[in-house]
């Protein structure tokens, strides 16, 4: 009975099958999303922002400032390949741990710089800035980067989607974490970078739940 | 095999999917609750190859990609299994009216008109092929050798019969 059963449902899958073009490699694909973000990005950070002023602010901890982006460059980076990979099948599960040393040296770099700002300014270095446009920036640029994002993985049909959504919500709000340090018009605080992850968490979370039914049902 | 029929060869993807259920069955016997669990398990295997066969890279071992489809397709009937566990309590005879056997088979009655109905403007070769394949669960070659159709007319008949029963399940329920 069971053996006729399968038979059965080969026969129907053959029917229905018509030729497919095959994905092309993920690493490859989720190079191609980076560029193409990457020139959005970098002509809406040339249009917009004040690279001078991001020097000023972080004037004598240029290498602070530099080690802090590339730590957000990586995070962003590596859980936005990891997505495209853990979409395939077969895909090792080690992908969804792979930014999180990047992710754990931003935050340190980030909070090292806080305690300093502290000890420079005294008890001003712990006011909340203008976090609320911080928060609203990088919820509204995350949205924005996830609507190509979801389209992109959804080629894939991910067997299990969950995995793939979590690690696309941390690029992009990586991605857009990254971006808003050279729309940043004051260094950041400890409630600021509360806030930054306030923001992060809200847009995983949101991937999570919605990025995830989006890619189930591709 | 699998590179083959991503191209549209369908002899190549009969053949790369019939070869791959012993495969998938040892897989999903791993973490099966039951017998009857493994051939659902199986069955969603093929139905996700089936939808996903464009993520293969051809030239790259197929093994892995598999072996990863099934145990998701495990892992998900586990949890269906868990969920229906604690939430529901089979009860056979609920679904009886009257204590009685025979009684509860006034049903049959109606059931047959309606396939009746159903099976309407049939050839009597797709007629005979339904009756064979899908409603005695007959395999193609016994019901080949019952009916005297060959294996490749009997499949072309059951296709064209359900699309058929289907525009008269339209029609009607329409």
């Amino acid at each position: 009975m069971t053996a006729r059963r399968v038979d059965t449902l080969i026969d129907e899958l053959v029917t229905e099958a018509r030729p497919v073009t095959p994905l092309a490699p993920p690493g490859r694909r989720a190079f191609a999303w980076l560029v193409a973000i990457a020139a959005v990005g970098a002509i809406a950070v040339y249009a917009r922002s004040d690279p001078g002023s991001v020097l000023e602010r972080y004037s004598g901890r240029e290498i602070q400032l530099a080690l802090e982006l590339a730590a957000m460059l990586a995070t962003g980076v590596l859980a936005i390949v990891g997505a495209f990979m853990m979409s395939i099948p077969g895909a090792s599960r080690r992908w969804l741990a792979a930014p999180l040393p990047p992710f754990a040296a931003w935050l340190i770099l980030s909070g090292l710089g806080c305690y300093a700002d502290l000890v420079r300014r005294g008890p001003t270095g712990l006011e909340l800035g203008e976090s609320w446009e911080c928060l609203l920036f990088i919820l509204a640029t995350s949205a924005v980067l996830a609507a190509p994002l979801i389209w992109r993985l959804s080629r894939a049909r991910p067997i299990d989607p969950q995995p793939v959504a979590l690690l696309g919500g941390l690029g992009i709000a990586a991605l857009s974490a990254f971006v808003l340090i050279f729309f940043h018009p004051f260094t950041v605080t400890f409630l600021d970078l509360a806030m930054h992850l306030a923001a992060i968490a809200v847009v995983v979370a949101a991937m999570g739940l919605f990025g995830r039914r989006t890619l189930a049902s591709a | 095999m699998l590179a083959a029929a991503q191209r549209g060869d369908a002899e190549a993807y009969r053949l790369f999917l019939t070869s791959i259920v012993p495969f998938a069955r040892a897989v999903a016997r791993r973490r099966a609750v039951s017998d009857a669990a493994v051939d659902d398990i199986v069955q969603d295997a093929l139905v996700t190859v089936h939808r996903v066969r464009h993520t293969y890279q051809p030239g790259r071992p197929v093994k892995p990609w598999l072996r990863a489809i099934v145990e998701r397709r495990s892992i998900d009937a586990l949890r269906r299994h868990g969920r229906v566990a604690r939430r529901e309590v089979s009860n056979p005879v609920a679904y009886e009216t009257y204590a009685d056997p025979q009684a509860n088979r006034e049903d049959a009655a109606s059931s047959a008109a309606t396939l009746a109905r159903m099976t309407e403007g049939l050839s009597p070769g797709q007629k005979e092929a339904i009756e064979l394949v899908k409603l005695k669960e007959l395999s193609l070659a016994e019901a080949s050798a019952l009916s005297g159709q060959s294996v490749a007319s009997l499949k072309v008949n059951v296709h064209r019969a359900i699309k058929k029963m289907r525009a008269n399940f339209r029609d009607r329920e329409g």
